[in-house]
C-alpha cells in the first residue's frame, strides 16, 4: 500500500472488511433477521416483560414512561434555557423534540451493550439466536418512545404548535435511528462479552455524543469557528459535525419534523441511512463470528 | 425428513470441545491488544496448554423413544454433553445430529421475574422454552394445575416459597411437550407427592415413546429407570449399554479410586478419568450369585418373615484353591448397616456355596438390602453383589428396624390401701 496519508485508512477499512468475511454478510445478516422473525414470540415476551418490569414495583407506574423524560427536560430548562439563556425560541419544545429520541438511543445503547454478557442465566440453559437480546433492548426503548410522543404533541399544544403533513416522514427518520441504534447495538454487546471494558467505555462515550449532538443547542447557532485554529467557514464546521455524527443528522431530521415543520435535509439523512444500513451489515456479520462464543464467555 | 438412521434421534460423530482457560485471556487479552491484532492481521496463537479439552471423540448414537442415563464424576465432561445436544455450544471437533424437536431442561425457571405475578412467569418461561403462545393458552391450566399453587398463582414470584419456585418452573418445563427431552438433574423437586406426580409425568413421556437424556448421580434411577447408560469419563465414553452392567463398572472405578486414595488421586481433582479397571480381575475366585431363602421353600419368597429364618447362599467360582473371606451385609433402604459379618474359610477349586444361616431373622417389616462379598485373601475387595431382601408385617405391635425375640407379661401384687400413695410404686414387669 501507498505511503501517502490518504490511502491507509482504506486500507485499514478494506482489512477490517476482509476480517469479518464481506463474502459471507450478506447471508448472515438475512439470516439475522430470518432468526429474529422466527422468535418473534421470545423478543415481544422478553420485551413486554421488560416493559411491565420496569415500573412494576412503583407507586406512579406507567407514568413513569411520561415523567422521567419530562424531569430531565426540566433540568436541562433550568440549566441551558434560564440559567444560560438560549436564544432559542421556545427552548423547551426544541429540547424535547431532540431529549426523546436521544434517550432512546442511549438507552438502548448504553443498555444493549451488556445485553448479552448479562444474560448468562438464559444463554448457558436454553437454546435461542442471542441476538434477541440486544433487539429486545432496541424494541424496548423504542416502544418507550413511542409511548412518550404524545407528551411531545402535548407540549407542542401548549406553545400552539400543532404537528403539520411533515409528521409523515416521521416513520421514515424513526426506521433510520432504529437500524443505526440497532446495528451499533449488536457489535457492542458482541464485543462486551469478551471485552467487559466495552461497557464502561461506552457509557462515557454516549455521553460525550451527547453534547457533540444538536440536543441541548441548535446547529445554527455554530458560527465562526476560527477563532479555535479551524480553517473553516461556520457552514463547513455545521456539515463536519453532520456528517461526521450520524445521530447529528437524524437529530437535525426530529426537529425538521416537529420543530420547524419542513421536509428533512436528504443528503444528511441518506447517509445515515446507507451508513446504518452498512453498519447492520457489518455487525450482524461480528455477530454472527461471536455467537459461538457468548455460551462459554458470559 | 429421512436422515440416515431414522431410529436414531440424536448422533454424535467424534465430537469434541475445547475451552479457553479464561485466566489466560484476562491477561493476555483486552481491547487494545485485540485491536492492535486485527490490525497487523495476526492470527490468534492459542497455546495448547491453554486449553482444556473437555470432550474428545465422543461417539454415542442415542435410539429413538429410549431413556438413557448419563453418569460420570463431577467435570467428567456430562454437562458440556448436554450443552452440545442441544445447542447452547458448538462442537470444536465432529458432527451433532439432531432428529426432532429437542427440549432442554438445564435450568429451571429462566427468565422468571420474581415482581411478576405466577400466571406472567408462566408465559414468559414457557416461550423461552420454545412453546408458543398458543401452545401456553392451550396448557396455561394443566400446568397451574400440575403446579398446585392454588390462589398462589397470581402472587408475584417474589413471595413464594423456594418450593412453590421450583414446582412451577418444573410444571412449565414438564409441558413444553419435545421429541427429545434433555434433563439435567431436577427430577428431585419437592415434597415426596410432588416427586411421584413429577416421576408420573415421566413415565407419561416415556411411553408417549419420545427420547430422554437424563444427567444425574442417582445411579438408582438409572439402573430402575433407563433403557441404556452411558458413562461419561475425562471426556469420553467410557461405556454404554445396559444401565445395570454401566453402573456396576462405574461403581468399581470409584470404589477402586476410593480404595486407592492416598494424597493425590483422581476422586479429588474433578474431571481427571478414573483409573482404568483390570478388563478381567484375575480373581481365583469369585461370587457368582447371591440367593436368599426362607428354609422351608424352593426359589425366593417374596417376602420374609420377621421370625422366620434367613438364608443367605453365595455360589463362588474358584479357578484355584485359596482361602477367601465371604462376607454378607444387611442394609436399610437408605443405606445403613444394620448387620454385617464374615468369615474366611478354605475355597477349593471349582464351584461351591457359602452359606449362611440366621434361625431368626429378627428385622422389622420393610425393604432391605443384603449385600455380599467374596475377597480372596491378597486382593482388593470387590464390588458386592445385591439381593433385595422384603420383610412382612407381622401381628405384633412393634417398631424399629430390630426384631428382637420378645414378650410381655404384667403382674400385679396385691398392695396395702396405705402404700397406694406412693407414685410409680407399681411398674410393669418386663420381660425380654
Amino acid at each position: 500500500m501507498g505511503e501517502d496519508g490518504g490511502t491507509r485508512p482504506l486500507y485499514l477499512v478494506a482489512v477490517v472488511l476482509e476480517r469479518t468475511m464481506i463474502s459471507k454478510i450478506g447471508a448472515v445478516m438475512r439470516r439475522n433477521l430470518r432468526e429474529l422473525w422466527q422468535y418473534r414470540g421470545l423478543l415481544w415476551a422478553l420485551t413486554t416483560r421488560e416493559l411491565r418490569a420496569r415500573y412494576r414495583a412503583s407507586v406512579l407506574g406507567f407514568l413513569w414512561t411520561f415523567l422521567n423524560p419530562s424531569l430531565n427536560m426540566v433540568v436541562y430548562v433550568l440549566v441551558f434555557g434560564v440559567l444560560m439563556a438560549s436564544p432559542v425560541e421556545r427552548y423547551p419544545f426544541f429540547l424535547f423534540c431532540g431529549l426523546l429520541p436521544w434517550i432512546f438511543f442511549s438507552s438502548s445503547v448504553v443498555g444493549g451493550t451488556t445485553s448479552v454478557s448479562d444474560r448468562r442465566d438464559l444463554l448457558t440453559k436454553v437454546r435461542f439466536p442471542a441476538q434477541v437480546l440486544p433487539a429486545t433492548v432496541v424494541l424496548t426503548n423504542l416502544i418507550n418512545f413511542l409511548l412518550s410522543l404524545p407528551l411531545l404533541f402535548l407540549l407542542g399544544t401548549l406553545y400552539q404548535d400543532l404537528p403539520t403533513w411533515h409528521i409523515v416522514f416521521l416513520p421514515i427518520v424513526l426506521v433510520v435511528q432504529t437500524a443505526f441504534t440497532l446495528g451499533l447495538t449488536y457489535s457492542l454487546s458482541a464485543l462486551n462479552v469478551a471485552f467487559r471494558d466495552l461497557q464502561h467505555i461506552v457509557a462515557n462515550l454516549v455521553q460525550m455524543l451527547f453534547f457533540l449532538t444538536p440536543v441541548l443547542w441548535n446547529l445554527d447557532s455554530v458560527g465562526d469557528v476560527s477563532r479555535f485554529g479551524l480553517d473553516l467557514s461556520a457552514q463547513q464546521a455545521r456539515d463536519l459535525l453532520l456528517f461526521c455524527n450520524p445521530m447529528a443528522a437524524v437529530m437535525a431530521a426530529w426537529r425538521d419534523i416537529f420543530y420547524l415543520h419542513q421536509t428533512p435535509a436528504w443528503e444528511p439523512l441518506g447517509a445515515v441511512a446507507l451508513l446504518s444500513l452498512a453498519l447492520f451489515w457489518v455487525s450482524s456479520g461480528v455477530f454472527e463470528r461471536r455467537r459461538e462464543e457468548f455460551a462459554e464467555l458470559v | 425428513m429421512n436422515l440416515t438412521p431414522t431410529e436414531m434421534a440424536i448422533v454424535l460423530e467424534g465430537v469434541g470441545k475445547t475451552f479457553k482457560k479464561s485466566s489466560r485471556r484476562k491477561d493476555s487479552s483486552t481491547l487494545k491488544t485485540e485491536f492492535i491484532r486485527i490490525l497487523l492481521r495476526r492470527r490468534k496463537v492459542v497455546e495448547p496448554t491453554w486449553v482444556i479439552e473437555a470432550l474428545s471423540e465422543v461417539n454415542l448414537s442415542i435410539p429413538r423413544a429410549k431413556t438413557i442415563g448419563i453418569i460420570g464424576r463431577n467435570g467428567s465432561g456430562k454437562s458440556t454433553l448436554l450443552k452440545l445436544m442441544t445447542g447452547i455450544y458448538s462442537p470444536s471437533k465432529g458432527s451433532i445430529r439432531v432428529n426432532g424437536r429437542i427440549s432442554a431442561l438445564l435450568e429451571l425457571g429462566a427468565g422468571f421475574h420474581p415482581e411478576f405475578t405466577g400466571r406472567e412467569n408462566i408465559f414468559i418461561n414457557g416461550i423461552i422454552l420454545g412453546m408458543s403462545r398458543a401452545e401456553l393458552t392451550d396448557r396455561v391450566e394443566d400446568i397451574i394445575r400440575f403446579a398446585e399453587l392454588g390462589d398462589f398463582i397470581d402472587e408475584p414470584v417474589r413471595t413464594y416459597s423456594s418450593g412453590m419456585f421450583m414446582r412451577l418452573a418444573f410444571a412449565v418445563a414438564t409441558h413444553v411437550d419435545p421429541d427429545i427431552l434433555i434433563i439435567d438433574e431436577i427430577l428431585s423437586v419437592g415434597d415426596e407427592h410432588f416427586q411421584h406426580k413429577s416421576s408420573a409425568k415421566m413415565k407419561e413421556f416415556r411411553d408417549g415413546g419420545r427420547t430422554i437424556v437424563l444427567v444425574t448421580h442417582d445411579l438408582g434411577t438409572v439402573e430402575s429407570w433407563c433403557d441404556l447408560a452411558a458413562w461419561i469419563d475425562g471426556g469420553r465414553v467410557r461405556m454404554m449399554g445396559d444401565p445395570k452392567e454401566v453402573v456396576r463398572e462405574y461403581r468399581r472405578a470409584v470404589s477402586s479410586a476410593e480404595a486407592q486414595a492416598s494424597g493425590q488421586s483422581p476422586l479429588s481433582s474433578p474431571g481427571l478419568a478414573l483409573p482404568e479397571l483390570a478388563p478381567a480381575p484375575p480373581m481365583p475366585v469369585t461370587l457368582s450369585s447371591v440367593r436368599l431363602r426362607n428354609g422351608h421353600e424352593e426359589g425366593s419368597p417374596s417376602a420374609f418373615s420377621s421370625s422366620g429364618r434367613l438364608h443367605v447362599l453365595l455360589d463362588y467360582v474358584a479357578r484355584e484353591t485359596s482361602a477367601s473371606a465371604f462376607a454378607v451385609e444387611i442394609r436399610s433402604a437408605d443405606g445403613g448397616l444394620l448387620f454385617g459379618t464374615s468369615l474366611t474359610a478354605e475355597t477349593p477349586a471349582g464351584q461351591g456355596t457359602a452359606t449362611l444361616e440366621l434361625p431368626r431373622l429378627s428385622l422389622g417389616e420393610g425393604a432391605y438390602e443384603v449385600l455380599a462379598r467374596l475377597a480372596p485373601r491378597d486382593h482388593r475387595e470387590t464390588a458386592p453383589l445385591r439381593a433385595s431382601l422384603v420383610v412382612a408385617a407381622t401381628a405384633d405391635v412393634a417398631s424399629g428396624p430390630v426384631r428382637p425375640e420378645h414378650r410381655w407379661s404384667v403382674s400385679s401384687r396385691a398392695v396395702a390401701p396405705e402404700a397406694s400413695v406412693v407414685a410409680g410404686a407399681v411398674a410393669p414387669g418386663v420381660d425380654p
